[in-house]
């Protein structure tokens, strides 16, 4: 063939920045939507993405990976796999899905963002494929859960979550809206396409594939391994931004919007993937914990990145790294008791077993987390269920829109950060989700979290019923149970019995 | 008390489908209603509804002129979805890379004449910031959309327009080898700023750039610069080209003309929805009197520098503005 190779041409397809004429640089890029730190338009013209595709290989490559993730569908479609499935692993598939397939969508129109209003050409056109790639995994991710529907009624929240006011969606969009939806298209890049996609996509990603892998699903290992390798391409979108803000003396300004990302894309996937991986996935199965997780894919090699790109750790690494032992833990204790709330079922999941190997893997758990289980399971093998159900109402982080949430035990150190603004009191879960509401709080301090609008008369009457309609529950699907029936008190009554 | 409300029941399919009665299509399954910012018109983001980007949506979208009770309901006429994009143009890719290959082997380039050669460097390669443009304005379209089916519509035609700027960006290349002192590659964005030829274009096309009320920017993108640029730039200089020997361009033009069709076909399905209901028709009518005017002096612009096609312009204002009429719309 005597075609021409990529690299022959590729620079002349990104060099399209032109002056202007007919209207100002300023109109046809305003910094509140292109570049609010002020570079020169030739500054952004050094933008050189890493990953290069042309479209000939782009469409090609595409077709063969899709044509691969739906014949695995056709199987999917045949097989029993699904009628048999443990239930906690379908926990992790409804929240998965739940959380997961609109919000591809909305990145959507973040891609365009960057397409349209980057003043970085080769941005413009990665981010193009990037967009499409977002369409992509939505797809998938709809497609698959949709196969899912005649079995459990609960896969319809892959579709209608987004659409609710579930306190669980409720955080995913106030974190997605904050990183990608309501940002210029630099900091984007920075906020998703490095912090998010570069950073932590891998966690929800890999750590799932694998999981999945290890429960025999290879129609979900397969489909996120796939999207997983345009999340690899379209991602590196975010290092040339960064690099060329160090380069021309912003480097405060990517640090920062790095910090606030990171953290927020944390607590946030945190819940996605470590309460499965160390809860839901039954014991059997599972390969690694969280926490190693953490180290191995994220805490190793994002360190790693961030030093290669002359950026430095985020200012609450020591805090991050104690999150990593205690947010999860936290959450899928306040999950599990408040399960009427959310649309799958949280297993509660910690028989005498799976307590020894939560001790061998976060020394401490039995003495913390541990004590507890233990009046959970108490009232359990004494045949109270109904105490198992939270009767007070929870603190909601005015950032993270998560309940506030602390080790519990002995060295209990439950506490709210506060702040007092324009006389209202807002209230956080840690100084982290306190100093990104500093950094800009008429950005947030208007969003009422869902214990708010119970007393500001947005949900009413604040009764439990009305507040489960509200979220959607009882509407879109009934709300969740224990997904195991709580049969992983048995071995803890064995235990009584000897 | 229907299937749907009674949540003991399984679902055949999404309950958000179910009204349809039918087995809904694989692109209604993965395609419709998937935006979470038009719930509340006046916040479209958790952020507040002063943050700048929360503002744009609210302003240039939410409260544009151009109205409709359930954009959700637009459904792509040709219902394409990912997959069948891909299928449909790697396919079509393949075809240009057989063109490609075959007018490369037999030497193609270095046939063409030196005055045809002066035509591509100041009419054809310069394309690449007109096409790329256009590439910028279909990403807007799917930054702002009201609903997903239409931003899968503009996000295909996004992706097609940067087809179309790498397959031009290789054609500047290939020229240049075979032709090296010819001004390939390298005086493309003076022609593009400063050639009279290109400045009727460069008006319109910075113009509609910045026409960010999403409706007003369909129509102007859509309706009006997109179809008066193809029809200047793909057939009057496609028809050119015939006339000069260059096959290559000739066909090439035509492959390109298949995605201008298509984007074509869904404007029409969105105008056929968006006359339905009142008011609208006076709205889109409104901008493509304010537009088209723009249009016709790029095409005057352009297709008088085009070598003996005394009627290019005529023909290129008829095309678009006939095809402006099929829609309903004032021409
Ligand atoms: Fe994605
Ligand atoms: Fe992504
Ligand atoms: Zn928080």
């Amino acid at each position: 063939m005597a075609l021409l190779d990529r690299s022959e041409w590729y620079d002349v397809a990104r060099a399209t920045n032109w002056t202007p004429r007919y209207v100002t640089e300023t109109d046809l890029f305003p910094p509140d939507l292109s570049d609010p730190f002020g570079l020169p338009m030739t500054a952004w013209e050094a933008f050189d993405e890493p990953y290069k595709v042309s479209y000939r290989e782009y469409v090609k490559v595409q077709r063969e990976k899709d044509s691969n993730a739906y014949s695995v569908k056709a199987a999917l479609s045949r097989s029993k796999y699904y009628d048999s499935a443990d239930e906690g692993y379908l926990s992790l598939l409804k929240l998965h899905y739940g959380a997961v397939s609109l919000t591809e969508y909305q990145a959507c129109q973040a891609q365009g963002r960057m397409s349209r209003f980057s003043k970085a050409p080769g941005m413009r056109n990665t981010a193009t494929f990037g967009m499409m790639d977002e369409m992509r995994h939505t797809q998938l991710q709809l497609f698959f859960p949709h196969e899912l529907l005649a079995r459990d009624r609960q896969f319809d929240w892959a579709h209608e979550a987004a659409h609710t006011k579930n306190w669980a969606v409720l955080g995913g969009r106030h974190t997605m809206d904050d990183i990608m939806m309501t940002r210029d298209a630099i900091t984007t890049s920075i906020m998703l396409s490095f912090a998010f996609e570069t950073g932590l996509t891998n966690l929800q990603m890999v750590g799932l594939a694998s999981d999945s892998e290890a429960m025999g699903d290879f129609t979900f290992s397969n489909m996120i391994t796939s999207i997983q390798s345009d999340e690899a391409r379209h991602a590196q979108l975010g290092t040339p931004s960064i690099e060329i803000l160090i380069k021309n003396g912003k480097k405060a300004e990517a640090q920062k919007a790095l910090d606030i990302s990171f953290w927020r894309v944390w607590r946030l996937f945190a819940i996605l993937t470590g309460i499965p991986m160390d809860y839901y996935i039954p014991l059997k199965n599972r390969h690694m914990s969280f926490k190693e997780f953490m180290h191995e894919w994220v805490i190793k090699q994002f360190a790693r990145q961030l030093s290669d790109i002359g950026l430095e750790k985020p200012w609450y690494w020591d805090l991050f790294l104690d999150d990593i032992e205690n947010h999860h833990h936290c959450q899928q204790g306040g999950i599990w008791s408040w399960r009427p709330t959310v649309w799958w079922n949280p297993p509660g999941a910690v028989g005498p077993k799976e307590r020894a190997w939560l001790e061998q893997k976060y020394p401490g758990w039995n003495d913390s987390y541990g004590r507890y289980w233990d009046v959970i399971t108490g009232n359990l093998l004494d045949g109270h269920e109904e105490k198992t159900h939270p009767n007070c109402i929870p603190v909601i982080c005015n950032m993270c829109q998560i309940p506030v949430s602390n080790r519990p035990g002995p060295k209990w150190k439950a506490r709210v950060y506060q702040l007092d603004y324009q006389g209202k009191r807002f209230n956080f879960c840690t100084p982290v989700c306190k100093w990104i509401f500093e950094q800009e709080p008429e950005r947030y301090k208007d969003f009422e979290t869902i214990v708010d609008r119970m007393f500001s008369g947005v949900i009413d009457p604040p009764t439990l019923p009305q507040v489960l309609i509200y979220m959607g529950i009882g509407v879109v699907s009934n709300g969740g149970r224990d997904g195991y029936d709580y049969s992983w008190v048995d071995g803890h009554r064995k235990q009584a019995a000897e | 008390m229907a299937d749907i409300d009674d949540l003991s029941k399984p679902l055949k399919t999404f309950s958000h489908l179910a009204k349809l009665k039918r087995r809904p299509s694989e692109y209604e399954i993965v395609s419709t209603n998937l935006i979470w910012s038009t719930e509340d018109p006046k916040r479209p983001w958790a952020m507040s509804p002063t943050v700048p980007l929360s503002k744009w949506y609210i302003q240039y979208r939410n409260e544009s002129p151009l109205k409709h009770p359930d954009w959700n309901a637009f459904r792509d006429p040709e219902q394409i979805v990912y997959r069948t994009y891909n299928m449909m143009q790697d396919g079509q890719e393949a075809y240009v890379d057989g063109l490609l290959n075959d007018h490369n082997r037999t030497e193609h380039d270095k046939g063409l004449s030196a005055s045809w050669l002066k035509t591509l460097v100041r009419l054809y390669t310069p394309g690449r910031y007109p096409i790329h443009a256009l590439q910028m304005g279909s990403a807007y379209l799917v930054q702002l959309a009201h609903a997903s089916t239409v931003e899968n519509c503009a996000m295909f035609q996004a992706a097609d327009q940067l087809r179309w700027l790498q397959r031009l960006a290789y054609r500047t290349k290939e020229l240049s080898k075979f032709h090296p002192n010819a001004g390939f590659g390298t005086t493309e964005r003076k022609a593009w700023e400063d050639d009279p030829a290109w400045q009727g274009f460069r008006e319109l096309i910075e113009k509609t750039l910045i026409a960010y009320d999403w409706g007003e920017h369909f129509v102007a993108l859509n309706l009006i610069t997109k179809p008066a640029f193809d029809e200047a730039f793909l057939r009057q200089l496609g028809a050119a080209a015939r006339n000069h020997g260059d096959t290559l361009f000739g066909l090439l033009s035509d492959a390109q003309l298949i995605d201008s069709e298509r984007s074509r076909r869904w404007s029409k399905a969105l105008i056929d929805f968006l006359v339905k209901v009142p008011g609208n028709q006076a709205v889109l009518d409104g901008w493509v009197k304010k537009w088209a005017p723009l249009a016709d002096k790029a095409i005057e612009a352009y297709c008088s520098a085009l070598p003996d096609s005394p009627d290019a312009a005529s023909s290129a204002k008829a095309a678009a503005r006939d095809w402006r009429k099929s829609l309903g719309l004032a021409a």
